[in-house]
Protein backbone atom coordinates (compact mmCIF):
# COMPACT_ATOMS: atom_id res chain seq x y z
CA UNK A 1 0.00 0.00 0.00
CA UNK A 2 1.55 3.50 -0.76
CA UNK A 3 1.75 4.50 2.63
CA UNK A 4 4.75 5.97 1.59
CA UNK A 5 3.33 8.64 -0.28
CA UNK A 6 0.79 10.14 1.39
CA UNK A 7 1.40 13.47 0.49
CA UNK A 8 1.69 12.47 -3.09
CA UNK A 9 -1.80 10.96 -3.03
CA UNK A 10 -3.35 13.82 -0.82
CA UNK A 11 -2.46 15.66 -3.51
CA UNK A 12 -3.73 14.07 -6.07
CA UNK A 13 -6.90 14.02 -4.25
CA UNK A 14 -7.03 17.33 -4.05
CA UNK A 15 -6.32 17.38 -7.47
CA UNK A 16 -9.19 15.17 -8.30
CA UNK A 17 -11.69 17.45 -6.23
CA UNK A 18 -10.88 20.03 -8.18
CA UNK A 19 -11.89 18.20 -11.13
CA UNK A 20 -15.28 16.77 -9.44
CA UNK A 21 -13.38 13.33 -9.78
CA UNK A 22 -12.35 10.59 -8.04
CA UNK A 23 -9.51 8.09 -7.80
CA UNK A 24 -11.32 5.19 -9.30
CA UNK A 25 -13.90 7.17 -11.40
CA UNK A 26 -16.72 7.24 -9.60
CA UNK A 27 -18.81 10.81 -8.63
CA UNK A 28 -18.62 12.23 -5.60
CA UNK A 29 -21.63 10.29 -3.89
CA UNK A 30 -21.46 7.09 -6.12
CA UNK A 31 -21.05 3.70 -4.51
CA UNK A 32 -19.62 1.30 -5.57
CA UNK A 33 -21.10 -2.03 -6.18
CA UNK A 34 -22.46 -3.55 -3.85
CA UNK A 35 -23.72 -7.43 -3.20
CA UNK A 36 -25.95 -8.39 -0.06
CA UNK A 37 -26.04 -12.65 0.58
CA UNK A 38 -27.80 -13.86 3.89
CA UNK A 39 -28.26 -17.05 5.66
CA UNK A 40 -24.59 -18.00 4.22
CA UNK A 41 -22.99 -19.15 7.32
CA UNK A 42 -23.87 -22.95 8.32
CA UNK A 43 -23.32 -22.34 12.55
CA UNK A 44 -24.39 -19.04 12.68
CA UNK A 45 -28.03 -18.41 13.59
CA UNK A 46 -28.47 -15.49 11.39
CA UNK A 47 -25.84 -14.73 8.38
CA UNK A 48 -25.17 -12.45 6.07
CA UNK A 49 -22.25 -11.72 3.70
CA UNK A 50 -21.75 -7.82 2.38
CA UNK A 51 -18.80 -6.75 -0.36
CA UNK A 52 -18.32 -3.06 -1.43
CA UNK A 53 -15.88 -2.96 -4.05
CA UNK A 54 -12.97 -5.32 -2.10
CA UNK A 55 -14.29 -4.76 1.16
CA UNK A 56 -15.62 -8.00 2.25
CA UNK A 57 -17.57 -8.18 5.32
CA UNK A 58 -19.27 -11.61 7.59
CA UNK A 59 -21.74 -11.35 10.68
CA UNK A 60 -23.10 -13.85 12.55
CA UNK A 61 -25.93 -13.88 15.03
CA UNK A 62 -25.64 -16.50 18.16
CA UNK A 63 -27.95 -16.56 21.10
CA UNK A 64 -27.05 -17.70 24.75
CA UNK A 65 -29.47 -18.04 27.67
CA UNK A 66 -28.46 -15.77 30.59
CA UNK A 67 -29.91 -14.39 34.00
CA UNK A 68 -31.63 -10.64 33.66
CA UNK A 69 -29.50 -7.58 34.97
CA UNK A 70 -31.13 -7.62 38.57
CA UNK A 71 -32.34 -3.88 37.99
CA UNK A 72 -33.88 -5.12 34.26
CA UNK A 73 -35.88 -8.32 34.99
CA UNK A 74 -37.69 -8.52 31.85
CA UNK A 75 -35.10 -7.41 29.30
CA UNK A 76 -32.93 -9.38 27.29
CA UNK A 77 -29.84 -7.91 25.76
CA UNK A 78 -27.93 -7.25 22.72
CA UNK A 79 -24.31 -7.00 22.06
CA UNK A 80 -22.37 -6.39 18.33
CA UNK A 81 -18.98 -6.92 18.55
CA UNK A 82 -16.13 -6.17 15.51
CA UNK A 83 -13.31 -7.86 14.66
CA UNK A 84 -10.44 -6.40 12.93
CA UNK A 85 -8.16 -9.46 12.78
CA UNK A 86 -4.83 -9.37 10.24
CA UNK A 87 -6.55 -11.33 8.39
CA UNK A 88 -8.26 -8.07 6.71
CA UNK A 89 -5.50 -6.25 5.35
CA UNK A 90 -1.70 -6.00 5.65
CA UNK A 91 -1.65 -2.63 7.77
CA UNK A 92 -3.76 -4.86 10.53
CA UNK A 93 -1.63 -6.69 13.83
CA UNK A 94 -2.64 -9.22 15.93
CA UNK A 95 -3.38 -8.81 19.28
CA UNK A 96 -6.24 -7.51 21.44
CA UNK A 97 -8.70 -5.80 20.11
CA UNK A 98 -7.42 -1.96 18.99
CA UNK A 99 -8.89 0.97 19.12
CA UNK A 100 -9.96 1.07 16.16
CA UNK A 101 -11.68 -2.15 16.28
CA UNK A 102 -13.44 -1.20 19.35
CA UNK A 103 -14.64 1.96 17.79
CA UNK A 104 -16.38 0.46 14.73
CA UNK A 105 -18.03 -2.04 17.14
CA UNK A 106 -19.51 0.49 19.36
CA UNK A 107 -20.83 2.59 16.48
CA UNK A 108 -22.79 -0.41 14.67
CA UNK A 109 -23.71 -1.23 18.21
CA UNK A 110 -25.17 2.17 18.95
CA UNK A 111 -27.30 2.49 15.29
CA UNK A 112 -29.07 -0.95 15.68
CA UNK A 113 -29.30 -0.79 19.36
CA UNK A 114 -30.94 2.92 19.55
CA UNK A 115 -32.87 2.49 16.60
CA UNK A 116 -35.16 0.09 19.15
CA UNK A 117 -35.74 -2.49 16.26
CA UNK A 118 -35.28 -5.03 18.99
CA UNK A 119 -37.58 -5.02 22.02
CA UNK A 120 -35.65 -6.47 24.74
CA UNK A 121 -39.06 -7.25 26.28
CA UNK A 122 -39.40 -9.92 23.64
CA UNK A 123 -35.71 -11.74 25.02
CA UNK A 124 -37.63 -12.42 27.84
CA UNK A 125 -37.98 -16.21 29.00
CA UNK A 126 -39.03 -15.93 32.79
CA UNK A 127 -38.76 -12.69 34.58
CA UNK A 128 -35.86 -12.69 36.81
CA UNK A 129 -34.22 -15.70 35.68
CA UNK A 130 -33.99 -15.89 32.03
CA UNK A 131 -33.52 -13.92 28.98
CA UNK A 132 -31.82 -14.12 25.69
CA UNK A 133 -28.74 -12.83 25.16
CA UNK A 134 -28.36 -11.89 21.31
CA UNK A 135 -24.76 -11.85 19.80
CA UNK A 136 -23.53 -10.03 16.48
CA UNK A 137 -20.16 -10.90 15.90
CA UNK A 138 -18.88 -9.01 12.48
CA UNK A 139 -15.51 -10.32 10.62
CA UNK A 140 -13.93 -8.34 8.33
CA UNK A 141 -12.19 -10.18 5.66
CA UNK A 142 -10.54 -7.61 3.67
CA UNK A 143 -10.55 -4.06 3.79
CA UNK A 144 -10.23 -1.97 0.65
CA UNK A 145 -12.21 0.81 2.57
CA UNK A 146 -15.56 1.88 4.57
CA UNK A 147 -15.57 -0.96 6.26
CA UNK A 148 -18.37 0.79 8.54
CA UNK A 149 -21.22 0.93 6.68
CA UNK A 150 -20.30 -3.33 5.32
CA UNK A 151 -20.19 -3.94 8.76
CA UNK A 152 -23.66 -1.60 9.81
CA UNK A 153 -25.25 -3.44 6.89
CA UNK A 154 -23.88 -6.99 7.70
CA UNK A 155 -25.22 -7.15 11.08
CA UNK A 156 -28.59 -5.55 10.45
CA UNK A 157 -29.13 -7.97 7.65
CA UNK A 158 -27.88 -11.13 10.09
CA UNK A 159 -30.06 -9.99 12.51
CA UNK A 160 -33.08 -9.67 10.28
CA UNK A 161 -32.44 -13.31 8.99
CA UNK A 162 -31.71 -14.64 12.93
CA UNK A 163 -33.82 -17.67 14.33
CA UNK A 164 -34.09 -18.05 17.77
CA UNK A 165 -32.34 -21.84 18.44
CA UNK A 166 -35.42 -22.15 21.50
CA UNK A 167 -35.41 -25.71 20.88
CA UNK A 168 -31.80 -26.82 21.09
CA UNK A 169 -32.07 -24.46 24.54
CA UNK A 170 -35.12 -26.45 25.71
CA UNK A 171 -37.31 -23.36 26.25
CA UNK A 172 -39.82 -23.93 23.05
CA UNK A 173 -40.19 -23.61 19.93
CA UNK A 174 -37.58 -22.37 17.68
CA UNK A 175 -39.29 -18.62 15.97
CA UNK A 176 -37.57 -15.94 13.76
CA UNK A 177 -36.04 -13.08 15.42
CA UNK A 178 -38.42 -9.81 15.94
CA UNK A 179 -36.66 -7.29 14.05
CA UNK A 180 -39.24 -4.46 13.47
CA UNK A 181 -37.20 -2.18 11.53
CA UNK A 182 -33.68 -1.68 9.32
CA UNK A 183 -31.56 1.00 10.65
CA UNK A 184 -29.03 1.66 7.96
CA UNK A 185 -25.05 3.45 7.98
CA UNK A 186 -23.78 5.84 5.69
CA UNK A 187 -20.64 7.07 5.57
CA UNK A 188 -18.42 10.22 4.25
CA UNK A 189 -14.50 10.63 4.37
CA UNK A 190 -13.32 14.31 3.59
CA UNK A 191 -11.40 13.41 0.63
CA UNK A 192 -9.26 15.89 -1.53
CA UNK A 193 -10.90 18.53 1.21
CA UNK A 194 -14.37 17.88 0.45
CA UNK A 195 -16.88 14.87 1.60
CA UNK A 196 -17.03 11.55 -0.42
CA UNK A 197 -19.29 8.99 0.18
CA UNK A 198 -18.53 5.55 0.35
CA UNK A 199 -14.66 5.91 0.06
CA UNK A 200 -11.99 3.82 -1.13
CA UNK A 201 -8.81 2.20 0.99
CA UNK A 202 -6.76 5.16 -1.01
CA UNK A 203 -9.25 7.85 0.00
CA UNK A 204 -9.16 6.70 3.48
CA UNK A 205 -5.57 6.62 3.91
CA UNK A 206 -4.94 10.53 1.67
CA UNK A 207 -8.34 11.92 3.36
CA UNK A 208 -9.25 13.53 6.63
CA UNK A 209 -12.34 12.77 9.19
CA UNK A 210 -14.92 10.61 8.30
CA UNK A 211 -18.60 10.78 9.61
CA UNK A 212 -20.66 7.83 10.03
CA UNK A 213 -24.71 8.58 10.12
CA UNK A 214 -27.39 5.40 11.12
CA UNK A 215 -30.92 6.15 10.18
CA UNK A 216 -33.87 4.68 11.03
CA UNK A 217 -36.73 3.53 8.61
CA UNK A 218 -38.37 6.60 8.97
CA UNK A 219 -35.20 8.99 8.27
CA UNK A 220 -34.65 9.59 11.96
CA UNK A 221 -31.11 9.99 13.53
CA UNK A 222 -30.09 6.92 15.66
CA UNK A 223 -26.27 7.31 16.02
CA UNK A 224 -23.90 9.78 14.55
CA UNK A 225 -19.97 9.56 14.78
CA UNK A 226 -17.35 11.76 13.52
CA UNK A 227 -13.85 10.32 13.36
CA UNK A 228 -10.10 11.16 13.25
CA UNK A 229 -8.78 13.88 12.65
CA UNK A 230 -10.45 17.43 10.94
CA UNK A 231 -13.24 19.45 11.66
CA UNK A 232 -16.17 20.34 9.55
CA UNK A 233 -19.16 23.05 9.24
CA UNK A 234 -22.77 22.36 9.42
CA UNK A 235 -23.57 23.14 5.71
CA UNK A 236 -21.53 20.35 4.90
CA UNK A 237 -22.97 18.19 7.42
CA UNK A 238 -26.40 19.06 5.89
CA UNK A 239 -25.33 18.33 2.56
CA UNK A 240 -23.94 14.82 3.37
CA UNK A 241 -27.33 14.04 5.51
CA UNK A 242 -29.34 14.53 2.58
CA UNK A 243 -27.25 12.22 0.68
CA UNK A 244 -27.13 9.95 3.58
CA UNK A 245 -31.15 9.76 3.57
CA UNK A 246 -31.13 8.43 -0.02
CA UNK A 247 -28.29 6.09 0.03
CA UNK A 248 -30.39 4.41 3.12
CA UNK A 249 -33.28 3.67 1.69
CA UNK A 250 -31.66 2.11 -1.31
CA UNK A 251 -30.05 0.18 1.25
CA UNK A 252 -33.16 -0.78 3.14
CA UNK A 253 -34.64 -1.49 0.07
CA UNK A 254 -31.20 -3.94 -0.47
CA UNK A 255 -32.07 -5.71 2.86
CA UNK A 256 -35.71 -6.12 1.96
CA UNK A 257 -35.06 -7.86 -1.52
CA UNK A 258 -32.58 -10.36 -0.20
CA UNK A 259 -35.67 -11.28 2.13
CA UNK A 260 -37.78 -11.58 -0.38
CA UNK A 261 -39.88 -8.40 0.08
CA UNK B 1 -11.92 -38.32 21.87
CA UNK B 2 -15.84 -38.00 23.27
CA UNK B 3 -18.16 -40.57 24.48
CA UNK B 4 -17.36 -43.82 22.66
CA UNK B 5 -19.81 -47.22 22.53
CA UNK B 6 -23.09 -44.97 23.64
CA UNK B 7 -23.46 -43.49 19.95
CA UNK B 8 -24.69 -45.43 17.13
CA UNK B 9 -21.96 -44.26 13.91
CA UNK B 10 -22.52 -47.26 11.25
CA UNK B 11 -25.54 -48.44 9.90
CA UNK B 12 -26.78 -52.03 10.14
CA UNK B 13 -25.48 -52.18 6.48
CA UNK B 14 -21.76 -50.97 7.24
CA UNK B 15 -22.55 -47.71 5.59
CA UNK B 16 -22.14 -43.94 7.77
CA UNK B 17 -24.95 -42.62 9.37
CA UNK B 18 -24.17 -39.52 6.64
CA UNK B 19 -24.77 -42.24 3.85
CA UNK B 20 -20.90 -42.10 3.28
CA UNK B 21 -18.77 -45.15 2.61
CA UNK B 22 -16.05 -46.15 5.06
CA UNK B 23 -13.47 -44.64 2.43
CA UNK B 24 -15.26 -41.92 1.08
CA UNK B 25 -14.90 -38.20 2.27
CA UNK B 26 -16.93 -35.34 2.62
CA UNK B 27 -17.43 -32.90 -0.64
CA UNK B 28 -14.73 -30.14 -1.29
CA UNK B 29 -14.86 -27.32 -3.25
CA UNK B 30 -12.01 -24.87 -3.39
CA UNK B 31 -12.12 -21.37 -4.64
CA UNK B 32 -8.61 -19.34 -4.72
CA UNK B 33 -8.53 -15.28 -4.91
CA UNK B 34 -11.07 -14.72 -2.61
CA UNK B 35 -9.81 -11.63 -0.81
CA UNK B 36 -9.27 -8.66 -2.45
CA UNK B 37 -7.21 -7.11 0.15
CA UNK B 38 -4.73 -10.11 0.40
CA UNK B 39 -1.00 -10.87 -1.79
CA UNK B 40 -2.96 -14.48 -1.81
CA UNK B 41 -5.99 -15.97 -0.55
CA UNK B 42 -8.38 -19.20 -0.98
CA UNK B 43 -11.71 -20.62 0.57
CA UNK B 44 -12.56 -23.86 1.49
CA UNK B 45 -15.66 -26.03 1.84
CA UNK B 46 -15.00 -29.41 2.93
CA UNK B 47 -18.09 -30.74 3.71
CA UNK B 48 -19.89 -27.82 5.98
CA UNK B 49 -16.54 -26.16 7.49
CA UNK B 50 -15.89 -23.31 5.41
CA UNK B 51 -12.06 -22.52 6.04
CA UNK B 52 -10.68 -19.14 4.47
CA UNK B 53 -7.10 -18.36 4.23
CA UNK B 54 -5.50 -14.86 3.69
CA UNK B 55 -1.25 -14.64 2.63
CA UNK B 56 0.75 -11.38 3.63
CA UNK B 57 4.11 -10.98 2.38
CA UNK B 58 6.76 -11.85 1.83
CA UNK B 59 7.08 -8.24 4.20
CA UNK B 60 9.67 -7.12 6.83
CA UNK B 61 9.90 -9.16 9.46
CA UNK B 62 9.64 -7.39 13.07
CA UNK B 63 10.43 -6.99 15.70
CA UNK B 64 13.92 -7.88 14.49
CA UNK B 65 14.02 -10.91 17.38
CA UNK B 66 12.11 -12.90 14.98
CA UNK B 67 13.98 -12.45 11.78
CA UNK B 68 16.31 -15.58 10.38
CA UNK B 69 19.10 -14.36 8.79
CA UNK B 70 19.10 -17.61 6.33
CA UNK B 71 15.28 -17.80 5.89
CA UNK B 72 11.61 -16.19 5.68
CA UNK B 73 9.79 -17.29 9.06
CA UNK B 74 6.12 -18.10 8.51
CA UNK B 75 3.74 -16.75 10.84
CA UNK B 76 0.03 -18.64 10.51
CA UNK B 77 -2.74 -17.22 12.87
CA UNK B 78 -5.52 -19.77 13.14
CA UNK B 79 -8.97 -18.39 14.12
CA UNK B 80 -12.44 -19.59 14.37
CA UNK B 81 -14.88 -16.95 14.04
CA UNK B 82 -17.36 -16.65 17.18
CA UNK B 83 -20.27 -17.88 14.64
CA UNK B 84 -18.59 -21.00 13.65
CA UNK B 85 -19.44 -23.09 16.03
CA UNK B 86 -22.90 -24.07 17.75
CA UNK B 87 -21.79 -22.30 21.11
CA UNK B 88 -20.29 -19.10 20.27
CA UNK B 89 -16.46 -19.13 20.64
CA UNK B 90 -15.31 -16.27 22.82
CA UNK B 91 -13.03 -14.07 20.40
CA UNK B 92 -9.21 -14.24 20.30
CA UNK B 93 -6.27 -17.19 21.22
CA UNK B 94 -6.86 -20.12 22.91
CA UNK B 95 -4.62 -22.93 23.66
CA UNK B 96 -5.97 -24.82 21.16
CA UNK B 97 -5.90 -22.17 18.49
CA UNK B 98 -2.52 -21.39 19.60
CA UNK B 99 -1.27 -24.93 19.30
CA UNK B 100 -2.59 -25.15 15.64
CA UNK B 101 -0.99 -22.14 14.88
CA UNK B 102 2.21 -23.76 15.77
CA UNK B 103 2.14 -26.97 13.67
CA UNK B 104 0.45 -25.59 10.95
CA UNK B 105 3.25 -22.95 10.59
CA UNK B 106 5.71 -25.86 11.12
CA UNK B 107 3.81 -27.47 8.29
CA UNK B 108 4.25 -24.26 5.83
CA UNK B 109 7.85 -23.75 6.46
CA UNK B 110 8.64 -27.37 5.20
CA UNK B 111 7.09 -26.66 2.15
CA UNK B 112 7.85 -22.84 1.21
CA UNK B 113 11.02 -22.27 0.05
CA UNK B 114 11.62 -20.11 2.80
CA UNK B 115 15.45 -20.19 1.95
CA UNK B 116 14.79 -17.36 -0.92
CA UNK B 117 13.69 -14.69 1.58
CA UNK B 118 15.98 -14.37 4.44
CA UNK B 119 15.05 -11.91 6.88
CA UNK B 120 11.51 -11.82 5.76
CA UNK B 121 8.26 -12.60 7.21
CA UNK B 122 5.14 -14.15 5.49
CA UNK B 123 2.06 -13.80 7.29
CA UNK B 124 -0.57 -16.56 6.98
CA UNK B 125 -4.17 -15.94 8.44
CA UNK B 126 -6.80 -18.88 8.41
CA UNK B 127 -10.24 -17.91 9.63
CA UNK B 128 -12.61 -20.83 9.93
CA UNK B 129 -16.03 -19.37 9.79
CA UNK B 130 -18.07 -22.71 9.82
CA UNK B 131 -16.82 -25.61 11.86
CA UNK B 132 -18.10 -28.99 11.69
CA UNK B 133 -14.84 -31.53 12.57
CA UNK B 134 -11.84 -31.21 10.85
CA UNK B 135 -11.16 -27.23 10.16
CA UNK B 136 -7.16 -27.33 11.12
CA UNK B 137 -6.92 -29.78 7.81
CA UNK B 138 -9.73 -27.35 5.88
CA UNK B 139 -6.99 -24.41 7.01
CA UNK B 140 -4.09 -25.72 5.51
CA UNK B 141 -5.63 -26.82 2.32
CA UNK B 142 -6.65 -23.01 2.03
CA UNK B 143 -3.39 -21.68 3.25
CA UNK B 144 -1.34 -23.93 0.80
CA UNK B 145 -3.64 -22.68 -1.87
CA UNK B 146 -3.44 -18.63 -0.74
CA UNK B 147 0.55 -19.27 -0.86
CA UNK B 148 0.20 -20.59 -4.39
CA UNK B 149 -2.59 -17.53 -5.22
CA UNK B 150 0.54 -15.19 -3.73
CA UNK B 151 3.04 -16.81 -5.73
CA UNK B 152 5.17 -17.79 -2.95
CA UNK B 153 7.59 -20.48 -4.62
CA UNK B 154 7.23 -23.93 -2.72
CA UNK B 155 8.33 -27.19 -3.42
CA UNK B 156 4.77 -28.92 -3.17
CA UNK B 157 1.29 -28.06 -2.50
CA UNK B 158 0.24 -29.45 1.21
CA UNK B 159 -3.46 -31.21 1.47
CA UNK B 160 -4.69 -31.36 4.91
CA UNK B 161 -6.74 -34.51 5.13
CA UNK B 162 -8.23 -36.93 8.39
CA UNK B 163 -8.88 -40.48 8.97
CA UNK B 164 -10.29 -42.22 12.37
CA UNK B 165 -12.17 -44.71 13.63
CA UNK B 166 -15.71 -45.04 14.41
CA UNK B 167 -17.10 -48.24 16.09
CA UNK B 168 -13.54 -50.15 15.73
CA UNK B 169 -13.60 -49.16 12.28
CA UNK B 170 -11.18 -47.10 10.23
CA UNK B 171 -12.99 -44.07 8.21
CA UNK B 172 -12.23 -41.72 6.32
CA UNK B 173 -12.62 -37.59 6.86
CA UNK B 174 -14.73 -37.93 10.40
CA UNK B 175 -17.37 -35.57 10.62
CA UNK B 176 -18.61 -33.85 13.57
CA UNK B 177 -20.83 -36.76 15.37
CA UNK B 178 -18.01 -39.01 14.25
CA UNK B 179 -15.31 -36.91 15.57
CA UNK B 180 -17.51 -36.65 19.21
CA UNK B 181 -18.08 -40.09 19.79
CA UNK B 182 -15.13 -41.63 17.55
CA UNK B 183 -12.45 -43.63 19.10
CA UNK B 184 -9.67 -41.87 16.76
CA UNK B 185 -8.72 -38.94 14.76
CA UNK B 186 -5.08 -39.05 12.68
CA UNK B 187 -4.99 -35.70 10.42
CA UNK B 188 -2.35 -34.94 8.52
CA UNK B 189 -0.40 -32.57 6.11
CA UNK B 190 0.53 -34.53 2.95
CA UNK B 191 2.86 -33.45 -0.23
CA UNK B 192 1.10 -34.59 -2.60
CA UNK B 193 3.94 -34.93 -5.49
CA UNK B 194 6.63 -36.04 -2.89
CA UNK B 195 4.50 -38.21 -0.86
CA UNK B 196 6.11 -36.93 2.09
CA UNK B 197 4.17 -35.98 5.39
CA UNK B 198 4.60 -32.03 6.56
CA UNK B 199 1.84 -32.25 9.56
CA UNK B 200 0.90 -35.16 11.77
CA UNK B 201 -1.70 -35.19 14.76
CA UNK B 202 -3.03 -38.14 16.45
CA UNK B 203 -5.25 -38.69 19.63
CA UNK B 204 -7.64 -41.79 20.77
CA UNK B 205 -6.53 -45.17 20.23
CA UNK B 206 -5.54 -46.93 16.90
CA UNK B 207 -3.81 -50.54 16.41
CA UNK B 208 -0.16 -50.22 13.87
CA UNK B 209 -3.03 -51.79 11.19
CA UNK B 210 -5.52 -49.22 11.85
CA UNK B 211 -2.68 -46.41 11.59
CA UNK B 212 -1.64 -48.13 8.47
CA UNK B 213 -5.20 -48.19 6.93
CA UNK B 214 -6.27 -44.97 7.93
CA UNK B 215 -2.77 -43.00 5.81
CA UNK B 216 -3.90 -45.21 3.07
CA UNK B 217 -7.38 -43.37 3.04
CA UNK B 218 -5.48 -40.19 4.37
CA UNK B 219 -2.89 -40.72 0.82
CA UNK B 220 -6.40 -41.42 -0.84
CA UNK B 221 -8.03 -38.81 -0.28
CA UNK B 222 -5.39 -36.06 -0.58
CA UNK B 223 -4.64 -37.06 -4.12
CA UNK B 224 -8.91 -36.01 -4.65
CA UNK B 225 -8.00 -32.76 -2.78
CA UNK B 226 -4.78 -31.84 -4.58
CA UNK B 227 -6.83 -31.85 -7.61
CA UNK B 228 -9.85 -29.58 -6.91
CA UNK B 229 -6.84 -27.68 -5.21
CA UNK B 230 -4.93 -27.73 -8.88
CA UNK B 231 -8.72 -26.46 -10.57
CA UNK B 232 -8.47 -23.72 -8.55
CA UNK B 233 -5.31 -22.43 -9.05
CA UNK B 234 -6.11 -23.20 -12.65
CA UNK B 235 -9.15 -21.40 -12.86
CA UNK B 236 -7.71 -18.06 -10.87
CA UNK B 237 -5.42 -17.95 -14.22
CA UNK B 238 -7.59 -19.05 -16.82
CA UNK B 239 -6.06 -22.40 -17.49
CA UNK B 240 -2.21 -21.85 -17.22
CA UNK B 241 -0.27 -24.70 -15.82
CA UNK B 242 0.16 -25.20 -12.25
Amino acid sequence: MPELVPSLLRQELARLAEEDSRLDGRGRWEPREITLETDCLYNAEGSAKVTMGGTIVYAGVKFELRTPWPDRPTQGSLMCGAELRPVAGRKYEPGPPSPQSIELSRVVDRGIRESGCIDMESLCIVPGEKVWGVMIDIHVLSDQGNIFDACGLAAIAALRTAVVPAERFDVGEDHKLQVSSTPIMASFTRAGGRFVYDASEEEELGGDERIHITLGDKGHLHSLQKGLKGVFTPAEFAEIFDEAQKHCVVLRKLVAKEEGN
Amino acid sequence: MGGYGDVQLLREDGSRLDGRKLDEMRPVKIEAGVLPAADGSAMVTHGLNVAVAAVYGPMEAHPRKIQRQDRAVIDVRYNMAPFSTSDRIRPGFNRRSREISKVTAEALESVVLVELYPRSKIRVEIEILAAEAGTRCAGITAAAVALADAGIPMRDLIVGVASGKIEDTVVLDLDKAEDNYGQADLPVGILPNTGEIAFLQMDGDLSPDEYNLAMEYNFKAAKEIHEVMVEALQRRYQGGDV
